[in-house]
């Protein structure tokens, strides 16, 4: 529904000729809240059937890892990274430059823009950031860094 | 159609080989044509730019590309991989070339692969649709013609991609037909200063506007007849508002009432051989009909309230109307034959210029009041039941159907200016198709 625009003296004189009706301009700014947002969410889990095919992550050990539910958007950074720079959705590989298309087709048919990371222990932050940055600019709000119970594979 | 007719007259003027060269099946029983997406999702396309065989061909090719990936985008029956994301994708220059690994890596199960070569002012366009799976040509075509309009070539590639793989048909090739005072003259022969409206035709998406009229008066309500070679529109060219038919393609313009009355707002039969639209010549505004040569002319409704704004069904029985008989503006409907009259809107307060789509969908959409400005609402003829798919953003007006029923074109005051934009009969999808001047009144062409 338009308002009418209160004429102040200063305020977009140019938009408000006679009894001209203009949109609202009040939106949320998205960017800053975003930012906020992407600080991490860290989930503990114990780590589920993970190895599978292809990628081998070694997810780092924390002592309080807690259950997360299976329907879940995973991306895998594994070791050779370093090498390949190339993630893995779902056991595909997919080069970084392509990262953000790839998560935002996944996340087309969804709701909660939230992805858990099974990133390798041996990962470092430079890598880390990288990946965090394709995930934001997919619309990725929430990241969550999945790791695994102390002697557990 | 009438542009795929222009194209084939282009390619026959320049006397070269013409049509389309399906290559033969590798596996005849095989080979699935249709390109399916992961469960659940829609097809996901890349549409890259066209590879330039010649070097004068280069913003060709670019065009092209473009285009084509709006015209797919337009339908919402694939999802179109944003071309930012191809840059570190290997260019190939021939259909063997194509990296169908880093494309799958992008998420993509289909990518056109099309080449543009340039002769003088003749071109030869080649294009291919791969399965990204199979690795297999589905579709395969071969264009010749004329250099001058290239965004027809992406427009007829999108409507027979959309024919092969979705069974749909497209509305790449279609054109609208609006009111504007883009170029800014003046009336001539009065002593105010006031600007003028005249018709314009351009393509779907806004691209090639072209210049129908030119008397320098107000020309208004422009509507196609069905095979879109000739436009019905109202003209105060006399002083007063009267009907003319402009063949747009001969340059001759009829005048089926012959003026001495007051007449307004033509709408085509569906078969193109009747026209109905809005006279006082009787004292009050009701509808007539008349053949299209201004022959036959029958007076439809009999009521002393303003009777106007009529709209044909898509069979040709029926009449939807607008009448103020009961008080405010609302929405009527009559048979052809002037018989069986009802009235269609109840719950709104305001409701004019009905306009019915085209099948498989029976309803009518038109702008109802809401507040300030208008909106557009559609009224499905089965249930009775009302939606609304515009929402309070600038007064939403003059709603026309696309040929196929999926898209609507009205205008709008949302960006300030009153512009023409296109919507999904969902009410997703928004598309600004006019940005200069004041534009109005938009009709679809079939």
């Amino acid at each position: 529904m338009p308002k009418v625009i209160a004429s102040a003296p200063n305020a977009g004189g140019r938009h408000q000729r006679g009894r001209r009706v203009g949109p609202t301009l009040s939106e949320i700014n998205v960017v800053p809240l975003v930012d906020v947002m992407l600080v991490l969410l860290i989930i503990f889990m114990v780590a589920a059937p993970m190895l599978q095919r292809g990628v081998e992550v070694n997810l780092p050990v924390a002592s309080r890892s807690q259950e997360i539910a299976s329907d879940r958007v995973f991306v895998d950074l594994p070791a050779s990274y370093r090498e390949d720079r190339r993630v893995y959705i779902d056991k595909e590989p997919v080069r970084l430059d392509f990262l953000a298309e790839r998560v935002r087709q996944v996340m087309l048919n969804r709701t909660d823009k939230l992805v858990y990371l099974r990133g390798d222990g041996e990962v470092n932050l430079q890598e880390l950031m990288e990946v965090f940055d394709r995930l934001k600019e997919a619309g990725i709000q929430n990241v969550g860094i999945v790791s695994r119970l102390p002697g557990e594979q | 159609m009438t542009m795929r007719q222009v194209v084939w007259a282009l390619a026959a003027a320049a006397g070269s080989v013409l049509g389309a060269q399906e290559p033969a099946p590798q596996q005849p029983s095989e080979v699935a044509v249709v390109i399916s997406g992961d469960p659940g999702t829609p097809p996901r396309y890349a549409v890259p730019d066209f590879i330039s065989l010649t070097p004068d061909a280069a913003g060709l090719a670019k065009t092209v590309g473009q285009v084509l990936w709006d015209d797919l985008a337009f339908e919402r029956e694939f999802y179109l991989i944003p071309r930012d994301t191809y840059a570190t994708i290997p260019v190939a220059r021939s259909p063997d070339q194509v990296p169908f690994a880093a494309w799958r890596e992008l998420g993509s199960d289909a990518v056109v692969f099309g080449t543009i070569a340039r002769t003088g002012n003749d071109v030869r366009v080649e294009v291919r649709l791969f399965n990204i799976r199979t690795r297999q040509s589905v579709f395969s075509k071969e264009y010749t013609g004329s250099a001058n309009n290239p965004r027809l070539y992406a427009h007829t590639i999108a409507d027979e991609i959309h024919q092969q793989q979705r069974a749909l048909r497209g509305v790449a090739r279609t054109k609208i037909a609006f009111s504007s005072d883009r170029n800014r003259e003046r009336m001539v022969g009065t002593v105010e200063n006031r600007d003028v409206k005249e018709i314009y035709i351009a393509d779907y998406d806004g691209a090639n506007a072209r210049r129908i009229t030119t008397s320098r008066q107000l020309n208004l309500t422009p509507v196609w007849s069905p095979d879109a070679r000739a436009i019905a529109y109202t003209s105060y060219r006399r002083g007063y508002p009267d009907l003319f038919v402009a063949l747009i393609y001969q340059g001759v313009q009829e005048e089926p009432t012959r003026g001495g009355t007051q007449n307004w707002l033509p709408m085509f039969s569906p078969d193109g051989t009747r026209i109905v639209f809005t006279s006082s010549r009787d004292g009050n505004p009701e509808l007539y009909l008349m053949n299209r040569d201004g022959t036959g002319l029958r007076r439809l409704t009999t009521h002393p309230a303003i009777d106007t704004s009529p709209t044909w069904s898509p069979t040709g029985t029926q009449i939807a109307f607008t009448s103020d008989r009961a008080g405010t503006p609302q929405i009527y409907i009559v048979g052809a034959d002037g018989l069986n009259l009802r009235r269609l809107t109840t719950a709104e307060s305001y409701a004019d210029r009905p306009t019915w789509s085209p099948a498989p969908f029976n309803e009518i959409a038109f702008a109802a009041r809401t507040g300030p400005g208008y909106d557009i609402k559609v009224y499905d003829l089965a249930t009775g039941a009302t939606r609304q798919i515009t929402f309070g953003e600038g007064s939403n007006e003059s709603p026309t159907y696309a040929p196929n029923g999926r898209h609507l074109a009205f205008t709008s005051t949302r960006t300030g200016r009153s512009q023409i934009f296109t919507l999904g009969r969902d009410g997703r999808g928004l598309r600004q198709v006019t940005r200069d001047g004041n534009n109005n009144t938009p009709a679809w062409s079939n």
